[in-house]
């Protein structure tokens, strides 16, 4: 019994031993058991600067007048000192607008709408041509605007998945304390019934015509569009 | 919300377009334009340094003083600037608020300047931002202890006792002892005898030398009994004396029962008494003796004179999961070592390992590197394991030692900081209430902004309260199915904005729950629902956004309110009829919604 004993024993003892020797060589790091961990730290080269284009130029550009122009830009560079916005930044500063609820989803839209040469980076001009058509263009250019901002991917037509995606940023907008309480198929139904009104030949997408003829069509949104007229 | 993000409304409005399709209920009109005052550039001349900024600048903030036309008693003609009288050095970080909303504690200044720069500017000190917040309370803190001190040490601003109560100086000579000369006597008188009591304790137990008819040595306190009794009783009379009349000087008696120097002291002079009380039975001598150890609780009386023993047994308690978690760790590791140890030295023979408990004592004591060397392995196995035993105990015992050291230090400043914290908070959540009268028109307009997201969705917002409330009595209900979506239909005109939902109020109607969208087409008559609402305003929804918006808000409501009111019970379920006055809802099983038509 006894040898049994330190054999039974002796087995255990060395691979303790051996468990132990090999943990502690592990942490010295001189045995690579594990995968490599290396974070490697994205260094963000927060040296972008961009001036934008010229007064004259934004004035011929845009239809704000000079005064406007000063406005704007010196709000623009108190939030984004470096002279462009990335979509985080974007997003914060919407976000302060929508404080019950999740503004991120409709501010990624926004952003993909105002940035339309697509580099990632909201310039002054972008915005500033943005804000041109949505406070002084015509109902049409108002209303081409709003087609770009639904259609996602930006082949022409808005299909009900992307409407889909539109409609529950907009719901998350809204947060989650409201009245009526929000539900899950809220915003496929209002979906629904943007469609049922758009789509006039069924054919499960919405053009920029057939969206366009049934918003000149509707006088509510009519009246809605020259809402923000006066802001500035 | 940031001063700077007021000059993105423009932005944020515009992009509401975005909505506007996609809605089907028409949209609230904006709020009218107010006329916007000269955008022009102000001269301020402090002391000679002049600074200049925009007029809209200084508006932010329209209750301080740079803020509000009480600037205009400082406007100087000849030279068309404001000219003030202070200092500009500190003047330069009150402007640096205006422009970027945080307000900065300059080191260098002194305190009691700053604060009043800040009271002549009319800037609460609240406001100040995280950065530099903890400083400023600290270094207010030290002011005031400052003063504080001098005050006391100045002699001749001394309370005069007269003011107090007896019972209210009494206990102030308790707890502060260099209050008066009484007290200083109380205080030392205590101390001593405390300390002749714990001396004593301990001499009861030297061996005193032997006395002739006994065979073995005695102890002083048998030998000189009637002595010690004596002194016993002395110290124990000062006791008590001592702890009634803290109990009656108390201002809360409960309290003071409860607190854990008032248990000490009864502990210490609890076996006197009982031992008083008790014969010399037999049979409880030995509980006797066991009380008699309580009387090295009166050691801990000191702790009401030395402030360092109360730090101590503070942080003893603040990292008291630390330590727990220590202990946890090294009961882990006995019990295993233990074990091992046990069945290791199982086969060897006369082997001091005749249980696991018994082996614990041996493993307490490698792991400790005590090694008294009272139990010792015989076996190799077992001389294997308990080398590797008394290794780990180095590393399990002296690692976190250091680390929990740090942790003491860490906890203990941090508990006092976050106490800080949570004192100020309350404080300064007040002042920010004040001070966050933010532009009344960009509220109007963030206002008018949130209400178009709630016409587009035909959702509301509400505050959590009232949304809890509200889901609360639903479930209570019967739930009612409603279709959400509106047809395009027009829905009711505009008027149903910003000022009627103020107007709105609470109608409880019994079983009623959530009201229905409205359909049906309504020209002129302009309708209200009243729906059930715990609370009166449901503008506390937004209040988040502005603590104070009811006042600021001038309301340009020029719409025709509701006069006289019809009030209408809709039948269930009801068809649109055609031009009618109410409008009727979509089907719906039972909400019973009282309609409020305009006359």
């Amino acid at each position: 019994m006894l040898t049994m004993n330190l054999e039974g024993l002796e087995m255990i003892a060395v691979l303790v031993v051996v468990v132990l020797f090999v943990k502690v060589l592990e942490q010295f790091g001189l045995l690579e058991a594990g995968y490599d961990d290396s974070v490697e730290d994205e260094l963000e080269l927060s040296a972008v600067r961009h001036r934008p284009e010229g007064l004259e130029q934004l004035e011929a550009q845009t239809r704000f007048s000079r005064k406007e122009l000063q406005i704007l830009y010196r709000g623009f560079k108190n939030e984004c000192p470096s002279g462009v916005v990335n979509e985080e930044t974007f997003k914060d500063i919407y976000s302060q607008f929508f404080p019950q609820g999740d503004a991120s989803t409709y501010a990624h839209f926004l952003f993909n709408a105002f940035d339309t040469d697509h580099n990632g980076s909201v310039s002054f001009e972008d915005f500033v041509m943005g804000l041109s058509i949505l406070l002084r263009g015509t109902v049409q250019e108002k209303l081409n605007w709003a087609f770009n901002l639904y259609d996602i991917n930006k082949d022409g037509y808005i299909t009900k998945e992307e409407m889909l995606d539109i409609m529950k940023a907009i719901y998350d907008m809204m947060g989650k304390c409201t009245y009526p309480v929000l539900k899950e198929e809220t915003p496929r139904q209002h979906v629904e019934v943007f469609f049922q009104k758009m789509d006039k030949n069924k054919d499960g997408v919405v053009t920029i015509d057939e969206f366009i003829d049934c918003c000149q069509n509707d006088e509510n949104i009519m009246r809605s569009m020259h809402l923000f007229e006066n802001v500035l | 919300m940031a001063a700077g993000v007021a000059a993105w409304l423009p932005f944020a409005r515009a992009a509401a377009i975005g909505w506007m399709p996609v809605a089907t209920a028409p949209m609230p009109v904006p709020p009218q334009e107010k006329r916007r005052g000269k955008d022009g550039l102000i001269v301020l001349n402090v002391s000679g340094t002049k600074f200049q900024t925009w007029r809209d600048t200084l508006e932010r903030y329209p209750d301080t003083l740079l803020g509000s036309t009480e600037r205009d008693f400082f406007f100087h003609e000849d030279s068309n600037e404001y000219f003030f009288d202070r200092d500009p050095d500190i003047f330069r970080h009150i402007l640096n608020f205006y422009r970027t909303g945080k307000l900065h504690y300059p080191r260098q200044e002194c305190i009691s300047a700053y604060d009043e720069e800040l009271s002549f500017f009319g800037i609460i000190p609240e406001i100040i931002g995280d950065c530099c917040y903890e400083e400023y309370k600290d270094r207010r803190r030290e002011n005031q202890e400052r003063i504080q001190d001098d005050e006391e040490a100045d002699p001749g601003n001394e309370l005069v006792s007269a003011d107090l109560s007896f019972r209210e100086s009494m206990w102030r000579a308790f707890e502060n002892p260099h209050t008066s000369t009484m007290a200083l006597v109380f205080y030392y008188v205590t101390g001593f005898f405390i300390a002749v009591s714990v001396l004593a304790n301990v001499a009861e137990t030297v061996p005193c030398g032997s006395v002739p008819n006994r065979a073995k040595e005695m102890s002083c306190g048998e030998r000189y009994a009637l002595a010690f009794f004596c002194l016993d009783t002395a110290c124990v009379m000062i006791f008590t004396v001592e702890y009634l009349l803290r109990l009656l000087a108390a201002p809360s008696r409960y309290r003071f029962v409860k607190s854990v120097m008032s248990i000490i002291d009864v502990v210490a002079i609890m076996p006197y008494y009982i031992g008083l009380v008790m014969t010399d039975n037999e049979d409880v001598s030995g509980a006797f003796v066991t009380l008699r150890v309580f009387r090295v609780f009166r050691i801990f009386k000191f702790s009401r004179h030395s402030a360092g023993l109360r730090i101590l047994g503070y942080t003893l308690k603040s990292c008291a999961s630390e330590l727990g978690f220590l202990l946890f760790s090294l009961t882990m590791a006995i019990i295993i070592f233990a074990t091992v140890m046990f069945y290791a030295e199982k086969g060897s023979s006369a082997s001091k390992f005749t249980s696991i408990p018994a082996a614990f004592w041996y493993t307490i004591v490698t792991m400790t590197t005590l090694g008294y060397g009272d139990m010792v392995p015989k076996t190799i196995m077992g001389k294997i394991f308990g080398s590797i035993c008394s290794l780990s105990g180095v590393l399990v015992i002296a690692l976190p030692v250091p680390v929990i050291v740090s942790n003491f230090s860490r906890i203990y400043h941090q508990s006092q900081r976050a106490e800080k914290r949570r004192a100020q908070k309350a404080s300064k959540e007040a002042g920010q209430a004040l001070v966050c009268k933010t532009n009344p028109n960009f509220e109007v307009h963030h206002h008018h902004l949130l209400h178009c997201l709630e016409k587009t969705t035909n959702h509301e917002f509400l505050d959590e309260k009232t949304f809890e409330t509200s889901l609360r009595e639903v479930t209570l209900v019967k739930q009612v199915s409603r279709s959400s979506s509106i047809s395009s239909a027009s829905s009711p005109h505009g008027f149903t904005s910003c000022c009627s939902r103020r107007k709105r109020k609470t109608f409880n109607v019994p079983n009623s729950n959530m009201s229905v969208g409205l359909q049906g087409s309504i020209q002129e008559l302009s309708t209200i629902q009243i729906r059930e609402r715990p609370l009166t305003n449901s503008r506390s929804s937004r209040s988040s956004l502005n603590a104070k918006f009811e006042e600021t808000v001038p309301l340009n409501c020029e719409q025709p309110y509701i006069t006289a009111a019809v009030i209408s019970m809709p039948t269930p379920p009801g068809t649109t009829p055609e031009g009618d006055d109410s409008a009727s809802s979509t089907d719906y099983s039972q909400a019973n919604i009282v309609r409020v038509s305009a006359l």
